[in-house]
C-alpha cells in the first residue's frame, strides 16, 4: 500500500518532536545522575571559605535545591513555551548564546560540506576516468590518506601556510568568509574521504552496468557518460552518507574550532560538560537533534527524486525486492526501499 | 543514539588535544624557522590572545578567574595598588589609618574619580563594594569574594570621600586586600540586580584607563582607552590616560597557535605559553613575564597518619630527596624559581627557610637509616615487612605538575623510596583527592591566598580548619603562632611568628616546598614596552606603549 507524500512528511516530523523531547530529557536526566551541581561543585572549593548556609542559599538561587523531577518538569515546562533558560556557567540567556555559536559552527559545517562534496566528486570523477598514466591509481589512494591524517596536524599546516606565512588570514579574526574557508578545508579532507569512497565504489558499480556499455558503445565519451548517466545512480548512496556525516561535521568541528581559534557548537560544548552547564547542553543537544532530524528527513524526501524507481512504502509492506542492478545495502533511508517502478 | 553525539565524542578529545600537543609543537617549531616578523602595531592597537575568557562575568564571580582577571585589570581601578613585591601605595585610597587594634579603618579617597558611566567613584560607592566583596548577593545567586576577610562588620560613608571600615577582630590583612583579585572598584549601578543582569559585561562600568567597546562571550573583548583617564596609581609610572589605544581579547585555545601568532606578528601577545615556547622564542628577543603568584609555593602537605609519613625522620628525607634544580633545568626555564618555604617570594612575611630542606641525598638516605629502613631484594627500602611507598596525584591545576612528580619519583627511587603516579581529571580529582584524606599521603598544593595569616587557618584542626597535615590540635607550637598570629595587632610581632611558623612547619616537615608558581605567564612582542604586573601577576597596559 502506498502512502502519500504528505502523510509521511507528517509521520517523520511526529517523530522528529518526539526525538527531540526524547533528547531534551535524556540530556537532563544524565546530568542530574552526576554527584552534585555545578554551583556547590565550585562554592564548596575549601579555599573559598564559604560557610554552608551561604552556599545553601545561592544553590537555591538557581533552584538545584529541588528535587530532580520538580527541576526536570520546570525545565521541560520552560522548553515547551520556547525559553531555553539561564545559562549556569555564564548566567547569560542560552538562546542568544546559541545563536551565536551555531551560526559560526553551520557557517564551517556548511561550506566544509560543500567543499567536501567538490574534493569527493573530483577524486572520484579522477580515479574512475582518469587515465593509468595520469595518477588513477594514486588518487584511489587519496582517501585513505585523506582518512588517517588527524585533522588537527592538517588544521596547524594550513594555519602555519596559509596564515603564518601567506598571512591569507588571521587567527584573531578567524570568521572572515578566507578564515572560514581554509577553516572548512581541514574539516572537509577526512569527510570528503568517506564521500569519495562511496562514490569511487559505486561509479565502478555502475559503470559495468549494460545501460552503461550500451551508452558507450553509442560513442558517448568518458565525461559524458558520467554526466548524463553515472553522476545520478553515484549520487544516490551519498545523500544517505551526507545524512550521516552532517552529525560528524557538527560534533567533529571541536577540534578545528580550537586551532582556529572559532567560537562554535563543538567548543561551547565542551566548556558545558566541564561546568555541568545543564541547560546549555540540553539545549545544544535539542538543536543537534533538530538538525540530525531535519537533515535525514531532507534526504529521504530527495532520495525519489534522485531515483524514481524508489518510492515510498507503508512500514509493514516495505517490499525486500532489489531494484534490477541494485543491491539495497546499508544506504536505504528508514521509511523508504526501492521497488521495480511501476 | 546519533543525536547525542557531539557529546559522545568528547571522550576522545582529551587524547586529541594530548596528540595535538604533540603536533603544535613541530608546528611550532616549523614556524620559528619561518619569518618572524615584527609583530608591530602602527595603529596603537593590540592584540593579545589567550586560552581562554572564563565563565561568567558577574564580577564577584569571575574577578579572580585567571582569563577574566586580564580584562578587569585594564577596566577596574582598586583602593590600593600593590605591586609584584607586596609593597602597597595609595591609588583610589589617597591615604588610610587604623586604630590601634586593627579593627578599624579610614579609608580618604582621592577626588573627581568617575566611573565609565558618569557616576562618581565616591564614599557611598566604596561602601557599595565593600558589601559586595564581603557578603555577595546570595539572594541574587552572588558569592563574596572567597578571600575578602571574614571579620568584616561594616563599612559607612562619614563625607564623599571618607569611608569608614570595621572589623569584629584584628584584621591587620585588610589593606593589602584591597590590592588583590577581586577587589575592583564597580559602579554600584553595576553591580545591582540579579546575576544575570551583572553577567553583561559592558554594563559592568569600572574606572579604570579603558572601557569595553564590544564583547562576544567566549570568544573576545574588545577595549578602548578613556580619554579623560587621571588617577592611576602612581607606583605604575604613569597616572594619564594609556598610550595604547584599543586591547582586542581574544580567544585562541591551542597554546602553539597562540606563541606562532605572536611570532607572525598577528597578535601582540599570548597569554601561558609552555615553558619550552618560552624557552624557544625568548632568544628571539620576544618578551617573556613569569609572575610569581601570591600564595603557597607548589609542594606537597604530607599526611603524618599514614603509615610511611608518621615518621620525623621519612618527611625529612622527602625534603632532602628532592633535587630542585634539576626539575627547573628539566620541566621548567630558568624563569622559574626553587621555594624557599612554604610560601612564595612574593607574600609579604615570606622568610628564607631553604636550608631547612635543601637537596642533599646523603643526608636524605641516613635519615632513612635511622629511621630502621633497609634495602629489600628489589632495591626498595622497607621496614618491618612494610615498603617505603606512596602515591602522588598530580595537581591537575598545574599542567607541568605530572612531569615534576615523575622527576621527583626517579629521584626519591634513587634512595629506595617507591613512588608511584597518578593523575585525574579535574572532575575526578576534586571527588577522590582531598587533603588529609586517608589514602593520600602527599597532597599536592596550588592555593593562592589573601593574606599569610591563611597558613595558620589551614594547618589545624581549629575553627572548620583544614587541617592540612593530619595532626588536629596535636601540635601546641603550631596551635600557639596560629592563635597568636590571628589576633595579631603589631605587624613586626606578627611577622616574626609568621617566621617562626614557616620555620617549624618545615623543621618538622609537613610540608614538602618544591618550586614557586609562576601564574599567569606572557609572551610578548618585543616592540610592546611598559607592561607592568601587580601582586595580582595580572599583565597591567595602563603605561605601556607599542612601537
Amino acid at each position: 500500500m502506498r502512502s502519500s507524500y504528505p502523510g509521511f512528511v507528517l509521520r517523520r516530523l511526529g517523530q522528529a518532536v518526539v526525538v527531540v523531547l526524547l533528547a531534551y530529557i535524556a540530556t537532563f536526566v544524565v546530568i542530574s545522575v552526576l554527584p552534585g551541581d555545578p554551583i556547590s561543585g565550585m562554592l564548596n572549593n575549601p579555599e573559598n571559605g564559604f560557610s554552608p548556609e551561604q552556599v545553601d542559599q545561592i544553590v537555591s538561587y538557581y533552584k538545584l535545591d529541588q528535587p530532580v523531577p520538580v527541576q526536570l518538569w520546570e525545565s521541560l515546562s520552560r522548553f515547551l513555551t520556547g525559553d531555553l533558560g539561564v545559562s549556569l556557567r555564564t548566567n547569560l540567556p542560552v538562546a542568544p548564546m546559541i545563536g551565536q555559536v551555531a551560526a559560526s559552527t553551520f557557517s564551517l559545517a556548511g561550506t566544509a560540506l560543500v567543499i567536501a562534496l567538490v574534493l569527493a566528486f573530483a577524486v572520484g570523477y579522477g580515479a574512475h576516468a582518469l587515465p593509468r598514466w595520469a595518477g588513477r591509481d594514486l588518487l584511489r589512494a587519496f582517501p585513505s590518506l585523506f582518512l588517517s591524517v588527524p585533522n588537527y596536524v592538517v588544521g596547524l599546516l594550513v594555519l602555519i601556510f596559509f596564515s603564518f606565512q601567506l598571512h591569507l588570514f588571521s587567527v584573531i579574526d578567524s570568521e572572515t568568509p578566507v578564515g572560514t574557508f581554509f577553516a572548512a578545508l581541514t574539516l572537509a579532507i577526512p569527510v570528503s574521504a568517506q564521500l569519495a569512497e562511496v562514490i569511487i565504489a559505486n561509479l565502478d558499480h555502475e559503470s559495468t552496468q549494460e545501460y552503461a556499455t550500451v551508452a558507450r558503445s553509442r560513442g558517448l565519451t568518458q565525461a559524458g557518460l558520467f554526466v548524463r548517466h553515472l553522476l545520478k545512480p553515484a549520487s544516490l548512496p551519498v545523500v544517505t552518507v551526507i545524512a550521516l556525516i552532517v552529525g560528524e561535521l557538527l560534533g567533529g568541528a571541536v577540534l578545528t574550532e580550537q586551532i582556529f581559534g572559532r567560537n562554535g557548537l563543538g567548543s561551547l560544548v565542551q566548556q558545558s560538560v566541564t561546568t555541568q552547564d545543564t541547560p546549555v547542553l540540553q539545549a545544544v543537544v535539542s538543536l543537534s537533534a533538530v538538525v540530525f532530524v531535519v537533515v535525514n528527513l531532507v534526504a529521504d524526501l530527495v532520495y525519489p527524486l534522485l531515483d524514481p524507481r524508489v518510492r515510498l512504502t507503508e512500514p509493514r509492506a516495505r517490499a525486500t525486492v532489489p531494484a534490477p542492478g541494485r543491491t539495497p545495502g546499508p544506504f536505504a533511508p528508514s521509511g523508504l526501499s526501492t521497488t521495480k517502478a511501476g | 543514539m546519533k543525536i547525542v553525539r557531539p557529546v559522545i565524542r568528547l571522550g576522545t578529545w582529551r587524547r586529541k588535544v594530548a596528540l595535538a600537543a604533540v603536533a603544535a609543537a613541530t608546528a611550532a617549531s616549523l614556524t620559528a624557522c619561518g619569518s618572524a616578523s615584527s609583530g608591530a602595531s602602527s595603529d596603537g592597537r593590540i592584540t593579545f590572545l589567550l586560552d581562554s575568557l572564563g565563565n561568567s562575568w558577574v564580577p564577584n564571580t569571575s574577578s579572580i578567574s585567571s582569563f577574566q582577571g586580564n580584562v578587569y585589570s585594564q577596566i577596574y581601578d582598586k583602593l590600593v595598588y600593590v605591586d609584584d613585591q607586596g609593597k602597597i601605595s595609595p591609588w583610589i585610597a589617597e591615604k588610610w589609618e587604623n586604630n590601634k587594634d586593627y579593627t578599624s579603618f579610614t579609608l580618604h579617597l582621592k577626588k573627581g574619580v568617575t566611573f565609565s558611566n558618569g557616576d562618581p567613584l565616591d564614599a557611598a560607592a566604596v561602601v557599595a563594594n565593600l558589601d559586595y566583596w564581603a557578603k555577595g548577593q546570595p539572594d541574587q545567586g552572588i558569592a563574596p569574594i572567597s578571600l575578602f576577610p571574614k571579620t568584616y562588620a561594616g563599612a559607612k560613608a562619614v563625607d564623599a570621600t571618607t569611608v569608614q571600615v570595621s572589623f569584629s577582630a584584628p584584621t591587620l590583612g585588610f589593606i593589602p586586600t584591597l590590592g588583590y583579585a577581586g577587589s575592583d572598584l564597580y559602579a554600584p549601578e553595576a553591580i545591582a540586580g540579579s546575576a544575570k543582569k551583572q553577567a553583561e559585561l559592558s554594563t559592568n562600568y569600572g574606572s579604570g584607563p579603558y572601557v569595553v567597546k564590544s564583547w562576544k562571550a567566549d570568544d573576545n573583548v574588545v577595549l578602548e582607552k578613556r580619554d579623560d583617564y587621571d588617577w592611576g596609581p602612581e607606583a605604575l609610572g604613569s597616572t594619564g590616560p594609556a598610550k595604547i589605544e584599543q586591547i582586542t581579547y581574544k580567544v585562541s585555545p591551542d597554546a602553539a597557535v597562540r606563541t606562532a601568532a605572536v611570532q607572525s606578528g598577528q597578535a601582540q601577545v599570548a597569554y601561558n605559553p609552555t615553558p619550552q615556547q618560552i624557552s624557544d622564542l625568548k632568544g628571539q628577543g620576544f618578551s617573556v613575564h613569569t609572575p610569581v603568584y601570591l600564595g603557597f609555593a607548589f609542594g606537597w602537605a604530607l599526611n603524618t597518619k599514614t603509615a610511611v609519613f608518621k615518621d620525623l625522620k621519612v618527611r625529612q628525607a622527602v625534603q632532602h630527596g628532592i633535587d630542585r634544580d634539576e626539575i627547573i633545568d628539566t620541566v621548567y626555564t630558568s624563569d622559574w624559581k626553587p621555594a624557599t618555604s612554604f610560601f612564595n617570594d612574593t607574600v609579604p612575611g615570606v622568610s628564607d627557610q631553604s636550608a631547612e630542606f635543601g637537596y642533599d641525598p646523603d643526608a636524605a638516605a641516613k635519615l632513612l637509616a635511622e629511621a630502621g629502613y633497609r634495602k629489600g631484594s628489589d632495591g626498595v627500602l622497607a621496614k618491618d615487612g612494610k615498603r617505603l611507598e606512596f602515591t602522588l596525584y598530580s595537581n591537575p591545576y598545574l599542567p607541568t605538575s605530572k612531569q615534576v612528580d615523575q622527576l621527583i619519583a626517579t629521584q626519591l627511587g634513587k634512595l629506595g623510596f617507591k613512588v608511584s603516579v597518578q593523575t585525574y581529571d579535574v572532575i575526578t580529582y576534586g571527588e577522590k583527592i582531598t587533603v588529609g584524606a586517608p589514602n593520600v599521603a602527599a597532597y599536592e598544593v596550588t592555593r593562592s591566598i589573601g593574606d599569610a595569616s591563611t597558613a595558620a587557618n589551614v594547618f589545624t584542626d581549629a575553627d572548620s580548619g583544614e587541617d592540612w597535615f593530619g595532626i588536629g590540635g596535636s601540635d601546641a607550637t603550631i596551635n600557639k603562632l596560629r592563635d597568636s598570629i590571628r589576633a595579631a595587632t603589631d605587624p613586626t610581632q606578627r611577622d616574626a611568628d609568621l617566621a617562626e611558623l614557616q620555620r617549624h612547619v618545615l623543621e618538622q616537615a609537613y610540608y614538602v616546598p618544591i618550586t614557586q608558581i609562576v601564574q599567569r605567564p606572557l609572551l610578548a612582542s618585543p616592540d610592546l614596552k611598559g607592561v607592568k604586573t601587580d601582586s595580582t601577576a595580572f599583565a597591567k597596559f595602563a603605561a605601556a606603549t607599542i612601537e
